[in-house]
């Protein structure tokens, strides 16, 4: 009970994490390597706004989840889209903001263990005499929520149905008279949107850090590689997939092998099915 | 009188002011003696020691300086941050942090850092090159340093460390220990380390000094840098009925296991040396929930209390001068370097390395965590239970908001409590 219970909460929460890398690369065929790093500004942000401006806390929550997607935004629009199609380029120039997006923020101040956002839901329930934190049940209700969210978006909005067009064929939906870089520049700002909003409802469980980025990035390309790159439901059977796969290694083999799951599971994919378990973009370029 | 008569005046006038200013800027010319401090300024164990080391000179300074046979000079201090708590970063560029101090900011003693054990080690070297006296204050817990002073004096001679380390902790924490396990008949012991070095060494050592000590250690387990979930291993805990949760951690996601001990409601008290508890707004940044918390903050002085007299008006001038109270666990080892500097200065006269050696080595001063005298082989401090005799270590535990002192039982401020569902 007590893995069910707590792998279903872990995966959700990974897989809220790796969500906005997922969107951006599946519209965009973009790699955010500045993902981790816009997932602790956003909730910087909404500390700042709360701590030392006096704001309400979900008037700073919609501040910072507007800033982030700004500042997602503002990185495409002037540094990634000089460099679209080059795709070492763009790794190497979304890693280097997000690098420079944390080291930043360390300068600034953000230091130490106490930078904290405070909990939606306080105390505990008793799930199968199991104690819960009723905030990681928050999460979970509102990751499945936002996932529902998400995919009614992209089926009945124009919006969203266009982001679905260039994820599918950019040719086509370019001679459809859908603009490619507009619509490129919409799904940065929505996933880095996302990525702070996830923020918003994790980061309550611990505190603000900036090493929290360079192991958010590492799940997130964890989850997308094994899921397949660009598919948005293979990121979410791939979370599953990595959040048991942690769970079962501290229970039968040890604790200190949980992060090495992952990147095991990385090689391990590559090595038996390179695209993913739902990816089929390899298949296709090698076929061409 | 005429034109000659004018001339003269003005003459013995501009003499005159040449005099007064020149010997008015003659007293305050004295150039300052130059403290370089390498330290991880981006981290609790870097700007910790930095804080120390600024507040002690400037209060030396406000005084009036140290005086150098005869003559007064001000301390400076120049500050680089060598990176070296950061991932990733190498042990080379803290050395190159140090180097620049010495070569660069002609920094005439070392005070601080390195913070990382491997960089302090292989900064001996450099130190012995250079032949600048430094005492260590923060992070390096490792008992190696001292041991390669003792193993080859005169190489190492001009190198001194004024904090604890990982051998003196542990037996200080096994001696606490006891006293609960006698108090509440506790036998059972779980023990949950990060998975870096000094944690993990920290760990395996003390689960050797429990069970020789008759302590049933029921599992250990090593958590990777970032665990953002300790559900399993806290319910395995409960499980085995363990009494006591040791904890050796720096990460700051070991707020969140805090946090799920109380949330569970472990009937096991935690125990150790945890690095987010060393802040004064742990108790904000875990809503409360970590209280009951017993950490080891190394040196006294790092959180208030009543050690010597001279405790609390370290903390209250810190608390003055930077806005909180006491944090980390190399602020009073910092602050107490300056000033046992000073001391061995004084005494020798003159700020040449191999004099203020010596004078090190005969220094006996009473500071903000007890007796401060070195080791004269090993130029470890010399630590004890009774600050009237060594160093003394502060056990706190975090109740109603606040660090208490509740070990050493010579500076005990409080009993240790037990949570409610552990009644």
């Amino acid at each position: 009970m007590e893995i069910l219970l707590f792998g279903i909460i872990n995966s959700v929460t990974l897989s809220l994490t790796a969500l906005g890398f997922t969107l951006v690369y599946s519209i965009s065929r973009l790699p955010n390597f500045a993902h981790g790093a816009l997932y602790v500004t956003g909730g910087y942000i909404v500390w700042l706004c709360v701590n030392a401006l006096g704001m309400n806390y979900f008037a700073g929550i919609a501040v910072g989840i507007a800033a982030t997607a700004i500042i997602g935004a503002l990185m495409y629009r002037l540094i990634i889209q000089r460099i679209r199609g080059m795709q070492i380029s763009e790794i190497i120039a979304t890693y280097a903001i997000g690098l420079a997006i944390i080291e930043g923020l360390r300068w600034g101040g953000l230091r130490g263990s106490t930078f904290t956002l405070p909990s939606f839901l306080a105390g505990s329930m008793k799930i199968g005499g199991i104690a819960v934190d009723n905030q990681r049940l928050f999460v979970l209700g509102f990751g499945v929520v936002v996932f529902a969210a998400l995919g009614l978006f992209v089926k009945y909005t124009k919006t969203g149905l266009a982001l679905k067009a260039i994820a599918q064929d950019e040719g086509s939906a370019m001679m459809l008279g859908i603009d490619s870089d507009r619509k490129a520049l919409v799904s940065f700002a929505l996933g880095s949107g996302l990525s702070a909003f996830a923020a918003v409802l994790i980061l309550p469980l611990g505190s603000i850090v900036v090493e929290t980025g360079y192991n958010v990035l590492i799940y997130s390309i964890a989850v997308s590689i094994i899921g397949g790159l660009g598919s948005w439901g293979g990121a979410i059977v791939a979370s599953f997939i990595i959040g048991f796969a942690q769970l079962l290694t501290e229970v039968f083999l040890s604790t200190q092998y949980q992060m090495v799951i992952s990147l095991l599971a990385i090689i391990v994919t590559l090595l038996l099915k390179p695209s993913g378990i739902f990816g089929k973009q390899k298949e296709l370029d090698d076929r061409v | 009188m005429g034109k000659g008569f004018g001339k003269t005046v003005w003459t013995v006038l501009f003499l005159a002011l040449f005099v007064v200013g020149h010997s008015g800027i003659a007293a305050a010319a004295e150039p300052p003696i130059v403290i370089g401090a390498p330290l991880a300024t981006a981290f609790l164990y870097g700007w910790d020691a930095e804080r120390g080391i600024k507040l002690a000179v400037e209060e030396i300074n406000a005084a009036g300086g140290v005086n150098v046979g005869g003559k007064k000079r001000p301390f400076a201090v120049e500050v680089i941050d060598t990176r070296d708590l950061e991932p990733g970063v190498p042990v080379s560029e803290a050395l190159l942090g140090m180097e620049k101090l010495i070569l660069e900011k002609k920094a005439d003693f070392i005070v601080g850092g390195p913070v990382r054990s491997e960089a302090a080690l292989a900064a001996m070297d450099l130190l012995s090159k250079y032949k600048k006296v430094s005492i260590l204050t923060t992070g390096v817990l490792t008992p190696a340093y001292q041991k390669k002073v003792a193993g080859n004096y005169d190489k190492y001679k001009y190198c001194f460390r004024i904090t604890s380390h990982v051998g003196v902790m542990a037996n200080e924490l096994i001696a606490y220990l006891g006293e609960i396990k006698k108090g509440h008949g506790f036998n059972k012991v779980y023990i949950m380390v990060q998975d870096v070095e000094h944690a993990r060494k920290g760990g395996e050592y003390m689960k050797k000094l429990l069970g020789d000590k008759g302590w049933e250690v029921v599992d250990m387990k090593v958590y990777p840098t970032g665990t953002t979930d300790y559900s399993v291993g806290l319910r395995d805990a409960a499980q085995k009925k363990t009494d006591i949760l040791f904890l050796w951690m720096d990460m700051p996601e070991s707020s969140i296991l805090l946090k799920q001990w109380s949330t569970m409601k472990l009937r096991a008290l935690p125990v150790g040396f945890v690095n987010a508890a060393e802040q004064p707004g742990f108790w904000k940044a875990t809503g409360g929930k970590g209280e009951y918390l017993i950490v080891d903050l190394v040196n006294g002085g790092n959180a208030p209390a009543k050690i010597t007299p001279w405790t609390m008006k370290f903390a209250n001038a810190y608390e003055k001068r930077w806005g909180l109270e006491p944090e980390g666990y190399g602020t009073s080892s910092s602050y107490m370097a300056v000033y046992t500097l000073k001391e061995a200065i004084e005494k020798a006269g003159t700020i040449e390395s191999g004099a203020v050696v010596a004078a090190l080595e005969n220094v006996d001063l009473m500071g903000v965590y007890g007796r401060i005298r070195f080791d004269k082989k090993s130029h470890q401090v010399i630590p004890s239970l009774d600050p009237a005799e060594g160093a003394v270590t502060s056990i706190v535990q975090w109740q109603k908001g606040k660090r208490v002192q509740v070990f050493p039982p010579k500076t005990a401020e409080g009993k240790t409590l037990l949570p409610p569902w552990m009644k």
